[in-house]
């Protein structure tokens, strides 16, 4: 049998053997993916290719960059609504043991949790034997001055006059409705909040922050801001909202104005300081040139060094004609 | 000379395990191990244990480990599930498949162990398991059988006391070796008659040296002390024979030549490691450096514990010490995915996946023999491309082992058996094909003297007609009848003269027996035999026709045979002659004399007297035959083929080219290696051959010997390179060396005064500058010994070796890649290999396209996985800076776990498995693109340093893009702020789509799965994002990165940021490469921008003419011509096909004849 199956031994070439069952089932499938060839494409970033790519992201990115630019240094005109911001410097929202020490479950109204809170809230979990709410070093430490202001219309009329500033609105609508919850159960806040103390630092309770009922307990906007710890240790936060009454009149008109300062929170321990801002809004958000620089940057840069390729690829070309003719 | 050698410790045997006689000797009872095998690791009990230690003796593992028990202990930043849970499937997994695998070694080890064996006792025959035989037992083995250890030969059911036996297993020599009895034990044929024997045995304790056996046996009755140089292991005589076991289980030569099979590390596994070492250092610095800024930072009080950020009773009261020290293990556990888990089980993962291509490959299965290749471990693929050296056996494995008589030459004309011309077996006479005009009548005479003198001048012995599956069948159907011989080649010659008419039938008392052409017989007296010797290099047979005419008729070598020769057509036959031992055929010269009676008196004389001398026995003999071998008629000359293996010589060619050093090592003799290594053109025409023979340390000393070679060598060894570095190797200042086992062992033998170090560099000078080396007469272990010698130099080379007996086993496991034939007979090498392939010319494609393939797959996974880590935890050390050192994440805790496991693996894996940089066929094509990543290339520290560098970079502008997005200002366009996880997120969906994007430049080969895994695993991650910040998850107990990441894309800025960010982040890889491709092109990269017809449009007009449509008649002209014009190509193709055009046109030129041989039809 093997004898016969030999190619050697068959004289005109006929198939050389017919396939037995083994070899039947030990030969490999010739599937273009077993055989390694599928069909491909394949790209080589080679000069020519890389060229044109260079100029496109140049001709792209510096138009964009000084979009970006011009926008953000438009900014400073106050039209439209105005926004105030809080600034704290040298403030660590962003520490291990202050970024964990919070309890979504209590925030979000879980009964439990609000009674029980979990551990990392500590040493904020309890007071005097009674769970905190909300707890937390995060919660603790709420920013709690008062920011006022105030415009004084013309020098004939010395009594400063307060521009409204509305509370709502500045915290993520889903932070507000979603995952912030007053607990749940019948009666006023009060109630529901019952068999739970203020947080140490705290002047009052939790359901005293604000008056109005939609803004209150743990949907107070102030707090739910404040509780989106910042990514860095110098950052700001928004405060209240100037809205546009009518269009005839500029949000904020030129003149003199007044900021009262309601001084609660101490930053000097930290070495820390305090701002208040006061910015309108873009499409592309508040003032920031850096992108707008950056794109600049980033398309000239590649603008030259597509200057650059083709210098290269054309004295490459040269001297290969020379070398060849 | 049996007595008198001096034993360091031996052992005696009692034969049958019979007590001596009283008075004789004092019995001491001695143990010996049984004859089982164990080849397996582990027992059922000791597994766990045992493969728990192995396993975490990898440093990763261990690693891992360290990590995960820190975790549980103390609190860190991270869960211990992110890293426990990958580690405890890594481990089980591994487990699993290393028990599987000793559980397949168990079985094989109790199939040998259970094989029935027939032996005596008590006078009866037995039949017992083979792991029960005990040293002393009395085996039977039959016709066919094979040893179950080492025996000694007692008796055999042949009245001369003799068998045949074959130790192809052992040393790859499949020719019948004789063996003789003891002459006091021959006569014990029966069960019972052995019974009666009272022997013992002393001889030495087991010794891995196949070629040396001293012992003595004492027979009581009859006191001898015959000496037995035997312990064959296979059997293939006509009879039932009687042996004793002398060397059992793990004791036997064969076991001491196997070496214990130690795991073998890739060079890119070594790599990996040393790169994780320093990655290691990267990280404990890393870690150190936080810890110490963290207390210099906290040193002013209000930093540490800040009034609204107050720590805990317990934690104020601790030790400050205990506290820094958890500080800096919790930095280390925030960084510890710098060294991924999960890149352990990718390269596992891509190792084992992808050697299924290996086995998967048509290319590489064998028509024939329906066999494919064989994988036995992955951990090497890459290691395929790496290959410096290559160690190839000869016989069986360059060779088909398979003689054929190829045509003679006689007084200078040429005859070729038809037989092999065209397939056809053609039994008569009409066989023989004349090249040149046909002879006259003188020359008739001739030609028939020759064919009488090849009948009757050798020592083949014929086995009867009745046993039909004998090993060397004649392929006359007329006549069968099997011939047996010690030389190969003398039953390829006498088998090529029946063929051409004349058939040796047999000899009989004396006389010897042959069927002429016109169907006669006729009768030749033996009178004597001059025996083969390698240093005469010939042998003769005189012998008296019925005539009366006493003949001599001597055959050797061209080179001891042409000296002696009076007479006879000497140019041409000369010039035929060398003509075929370039061809690779073993080439032997016919010569004849006439004597007169009266000089047969003389010659007579002459031996009786070399014979019965006492004292240099040896010497006297050569002396006669030097007198009698003179003053002869050349007849003709014969040439020999052992037919190499398909494609062979192409093979090695291509290797050569790759840069590989191709060396032979086998047991065979010089003469007939030489001629093997001409075929396969490792030795070339011009290539000067410098020898290292124990003949030429003979004659002068071996350090003489070796300083002249190396003068030799060195002398031109300035061009050689630089030869050798151009791809062109012409055939000027080739050297070839050829060194024997016996030479080999003085040069390693440690000498007292140390000196053996200066051979030993000496030796490997001259090998380096070699272009080919063959090594003859080695033993198994001394084939290891060579490999070890290189692997060891001080270059460290990578080496393969590859053979298909037993006897290659050793060097096998030696080498750092080891690859089987998958053999005809015997599947040892094949089972002990790291590879196993049908074919010796498999070995191109696996070497120089898939080992190529694995090793850039693999080195760019390696360097990726680093750079890819680099890139994500980098921004979490800078987050440090700015967060007051408190270990916080940067990113989600999902994001950490899943970033190696499911956003960034498939795109890499699938890379790692699909990648193709160039083509298969330009790989096959062009084997010089294997120097391109000789050494390692692809995994230097330039190229790692590059890579950690771009990863560094890459984490940079991450990072300090992210933040000067963020400082102080507002992002939104209703005004409202992010926080730090919008931060954390921006920098990782940057980092994602980056890192996705850095792999999607470096494939060169897009197949629709990738395509599939690199735009999927994007898309997976921004789905995964929407979906776990779109719920809040009631079995967390955070909600931190509810709606997040939907926020960041609400707004228009991240958008550009993200967008701004991939570009500069990649822009500098992109300019590197394109760079780097223009003005310093690899051999690899010109291919590329040759091959690819859609590279450059510029180019597609030159592909085009490729195509055989457009094509005139010359198709390689218009290819050459086509890229003078144009412009871009024109230097790098220039220069390929300077390197190309030899490499295709040198097998044309070449390789006619080989060709027409390799065809079998």
């Amino acid at each position: 049998m093997a004898m016969n199956c030999n190619p050697k031994d068959e004289v005109d070439g006929g198939p050389p053997c017919a396939p037995g069952g083994a070899a039947k089932t030990r030969r490999p499938d010739n599937t273009a993916f077993k055989q390694q060839r599928l069909p491909a494409w394949q790209p080589i970033l080679t000069a020519g290719t890389v060229l044109p790519t260079f100029f496109i992201v140049g001709l792209i990115f510096i138009p964009i960059g000084i979009g970006i630019f011009v926008t953000s240094n438009n900014i400073r005109e106050i039209e439209g609504n105005v926004f105030m911001y809080y600034g704290l410097s040298n403030f660590y929202q962003n520490h291990r043991r202050y970024v964990k020490s919070r309890d979504d479950s209590q925030l979000n109204g879980d009964p439990s949790a609000l009674h029980n809170p979990s551990k990392e809230c500590e040493p904020y979990r309890r007071n005097e034997d009674l769970p905190i709410a909300p707890c937390g070093a995060i919660a603790n430490s709420m920013f709690n001055d008062t920011l006022e202001l105030f415009l004084v219309s013309n020098e004939s009329d010395p009594t400063p006059k307060p521009i409204r500033l509305q509370r709502k609105g500045i915290a993520w609508w889903t932070d507000k409705h979603v995952k912030f919850r007053n607990p749940p159960g019948e009666g006023t806040l009060e109630e529901k909040f019952k068999g739970t103390t203020k947080p140490v630092n705290w002047p009052n309770p939790v359901y005293m922050l604000d008056s109005e009922e939609d803004n209150n307990g743990f949907i107070n906007e102030d707090l739910i801001v404040w509780m989106r710890t910042a990514a860095l240790p110098t950052f700001r936060k928004l405060y209240r909202l100037i809205e546009r009454t009518d269009d005839l009149h500029p949000t904020l008109p030129a003149g003199q104005y007044f900021l009262n300062i309601t001084y609660n929170y101490p930053v000097h321990s930290f070495d820390g300081r305090k701002r208040m801002i006061l910015s309108t809004i873009s499409w592309m958000g508040g003032k920031n040139p850096f992108l707008g620089i950056a794109y600049i940057t980033v398309g000239s840069i590649s603008f030259l060094l597509g200057v650059v390729l083709l210098v290269i690829n054309h004295k490459y070309r040269n001297s290969s004609n020379t070398a060849d003719t | 000379c049996a007595g008198e050698e001096d034993w360091v410790d031996s052992r005696t045997i009692y034969v049958g395990h019979k007590e001596p006689p009283p008075g004789a000797e004092a019995y001491i009872p001695q143990r010996y191990p049984d004859n089982r095998i164990v080849s397996s690791k582990y027992t059922f009990w000791n597994f766990i244990p045992k493969n728990l230690f192995e396993q975490f003796r990898r440093i990763a593992n261990f690693y891992f480990l360290i990590i995960f028990l820190v975790q549980l202990i103390i609190d860190t930043p991270t869960s211990p599930v992110t890293s426990g849970l990958p580690l405890f499937f890594v481990i089980t997994v591994t487990a699993i498949k290393q028990g599987y695998e000793d559980w397949l070694r168990h079985k094989a080890d109790n199939a040998m162990n259970q094989c029935p064996v027939h032996f005596i006792q008590h006078g009866k025959l037995v039949r017992k398991q083979s792991r029960k035989l005990r040293v002393g037992d009395i085996v039977m083995v039959k016709e066919n059988e094979t040893f179950p250890c080492d025996l000694i030969f007692l008796s055999s059911n042949r009245g001369d006391g003799t068998c045949h036996v074959t130790t192809a297993s052992l040393d790859g020599e499949s020719s019948h070796k004789t063996h003789y009895a003891i002459q006091d034990t021959k006569g014990f044929h029966t069960e019972e008659d052995i019974d009666a024997l009272h022997a013992t045995i002393e001889c030495e304790q087991p010794q891995p040296d196949l070629y040396k056996f001293v012992g003595r046996i004492n027979v009581y009755s009859n006191l001898s002390d015959p000496v037995v140089r035997s312990w064959p292991i296979r059997d293939e005589s006509p009879s039932l024979m009687l042996w004793v076991a002398i060397y059992t289980g793990m004791e036997t030569k064969m076991a001491l030549n196997y070496q214990s099979k130690s795991q073998k590390r890739s060079a890119v596994e070594k790599s990996m490691n040393v790169f994780l070492v320093v990655y290691l250092c990267i990280l404990i610095s890393k870690a150190l450096v936080n810890t110490v800024l963290k207390y210099v930072w906290q040193s002013e009080p209000f930093r540490d514990e800040p009034w609204y950020n107050q720590k805990t009773e317990s934690e104020r009261q601790r030790n400050l010490f205990l506290r820094a020290f958890t500080d800096f293990l919790a930095f280390m556990v925030l960084f510890n995915y710098i060294i991924p888990v999960s890149m352990y089980v990718t390269v596992e993962m891509q190792k084992f996946l992808g050697s299924y291509f290996i086995t998967w490959d048509e290319d590489m299965f064998d028509e024939e023999t329906g066999e494919g290749p064989l994988v036995n471990t992955s951990d090497l693929n890459e290691e395929l491309g790496q290959v410096e050296y290559i160690f190839t056996d000869k016989t069986g494995t360059l060779t088909e082992n398979n003689m054929a008589f190829k045509e003679c030459c006689i007084e200078g004309h040429v005859y070729v058996p038809h037989v092999i011309c065209n397939g056809q077996v053609l039994p008569d006479s009409s066989g023989i094909d004349m090249i040149d005009s046909s002879p006259g009548v003188s020359s008739r005479e001739r030609e028939e003297l020759f064919f009488r003198a090849l009948c009757l001048c050798h020592t083949v012995q014929v086995k009867d007609e009745d046993h039909v599956d004998g090993p060397r069948k004649s392929p006359d159907s007329g006549k069968s009848c099997i011939y047996i011989s010690s030389s190969p080649d003398e039953v390829a010659l006498v088998e090529g003269v029946q063929r051409l008419g004349f058939t040796y039938l047999r000899l009989k008392d004396s006389y010897m027996e042959i069927l002429n052409r016109n169907g006669d017989i006729e009768r030749f007296e033996l009178l004597e035999v001059l025996s083969f010797d390698s240093v005469r290099r010939r042998m003769s047979v005189i012998v008296r026709s019925t005539a009366g005419e006493i003949y001599l008729f001597c055959k050797g070598a061209d080179s001891s045979i042409f000296p002696r020769v009076i007479e006879g057509k000497v140019d041409q036959i000369r010039s035929r002659v060398e003509r075929n031992a370039v061809e690779g055929l073993r080439t032997l010269c016919v010569a004849y004399k006439r004597l007169i009676p009266e000089e047969y008196e003389g010659v007579c004389g002459l031996l009786q007297a070399a014979k019965v001398a006492l004292q240099d026995r040896e010497k006297k003999l050569a002396e006669a035959y030097e007198q009698i071998e003179k003053d002869l008629i050349l007849l003709g000359a014969t040439a020999v083929e052992d037919r190499l293996q398909e494609k062979a010589a192409d093979t090695i060619e291509a290797l050569q080219k790759a840069g590989i050093k191709v060396w032979v090592l086998t047991g065979d003799k010089m003469e007939t290696a030489a001629a093997t290594c001409y075929a396969c053109r490792l030795f070339r025409r011009g290539t000067q051959l410098l020898e290292l023979t124990t003949k030429r340390i003979e004659e002068q000393s071996l350090h003489d010997v070796l300083f002249e070679l190396s003068k030799t060598v060195l002398r031109c060894s300035g061009s050689l390179t630089r030869d050798h570095f151009s791809g062109l190797s012409t055939d000027m200042h080739d050297y070839g060396l050829i060194i024997d086992g016996a030479a080999l062992s003085l040069i390693m033998k440690p000498r007292e005064d140390g000196s053996s170090a200066n051979y030993r560099e000496l030796f490997l000078d001259i090998c380096r500058n070699c272009s080919a080396v063959l090594c003859c007469r080695m033993a198994p272990l001394q084939k290891a010994q060579i490999v070890k010698l290189i692997k060891f130099s001080k270059e460290h080379p990578i080496t393969l070796a590859i053979g298909d007996g037993a006897n290659d086993v050793s060097m096998i496991l030696e080498a750092h890649v080891g690859i089987g034939v998958i053999g005809k007979e015997g599947r040892q090498a094949a089972r002990n290999s790291d590879y196993a392939i049908p074919k010796f010319k498999h070995l191109k494609k696996m070497l120089l396209v898939h080992g190529h393939f694995y090793y850039i797959r693999i080195s760019e996974l390696v360097q990726y996985f680093f750079y890819k880590n680099v890139c994500f935890i980098f921004p979490q050390f800078l987050y440090q800076f700015f967060c007051g050192f408190s270990q916080q994440t940067l990113y989600d805790t999902a994001y950490l776990t899943l970033y190696n496991i499911s956003f960034t693996s498939l795109p890499i894996l699938l890379y790692s498995l699909m990648e193709q940089h160039v083509g298969v066929d330009v790989l096959k094509r062009d084997p010089s693109l294997y120097r391109d990543i000789a050494k390692n290339a692809l995994l230097r520290w330039r190229v790692f340093i590059y890579w950690t560098f771009l990863g560094v970079f890459d984490a940079l502008v991450f990072f300090f893009g992210a933040y000067f997005m963020f400082e102080n200002t507002t992002v939104t366009s209703n005004g409202q702020m992010f926080g730090n996880w919008t931060f954390g997120t921006l920098v990782f969906t940057v980092m994602v789509f980056t890192v996705t994007l850095k792999l999607a430049l470096d494939t060169h080969y897009w197949t629709w799965i990738n395509h599939f895994v690199i735009w999927g695993s994007l898309l997976f991650y921004v789905v995964f994002s929407l979906l776990w910040g779109g719920i809040i998850w009631p079995f967390l107990s955070y909600q931190r990165m509810y709606y997040v990441f939907i926020h960041m894309l609400s707004c228009g800025p991240a958008w550009l940021g993200i967008l701004l960010l991939i570009t500069v982040s990649l822009l500098p890889d992109i300019l590197k490469k394109v760079l780097c491709r223009q003005l310093w092109p690899t051999a690899t990269e010109r291919t590329q921008n040759t091959h690819c017809p859609d590279s450059s449009p510029e180019l597609a007009p030159a592909a085009s003419l490729q195509s055989p449509g457009a094509l005139g008649p010359r198709p390689t002209a218009a290819l050459r011509d086509a890229p003078t014009r144009k412009v871009p190509c024109v230097l790098w193709r220039s220069e390929e096909y300077a390197v190309l055009l030899p490499t295709r046109a040198s097998p044309v030129t070449v390789t006619v004849p080989a060709f027409c041989r390799d065809a079998p039809t």
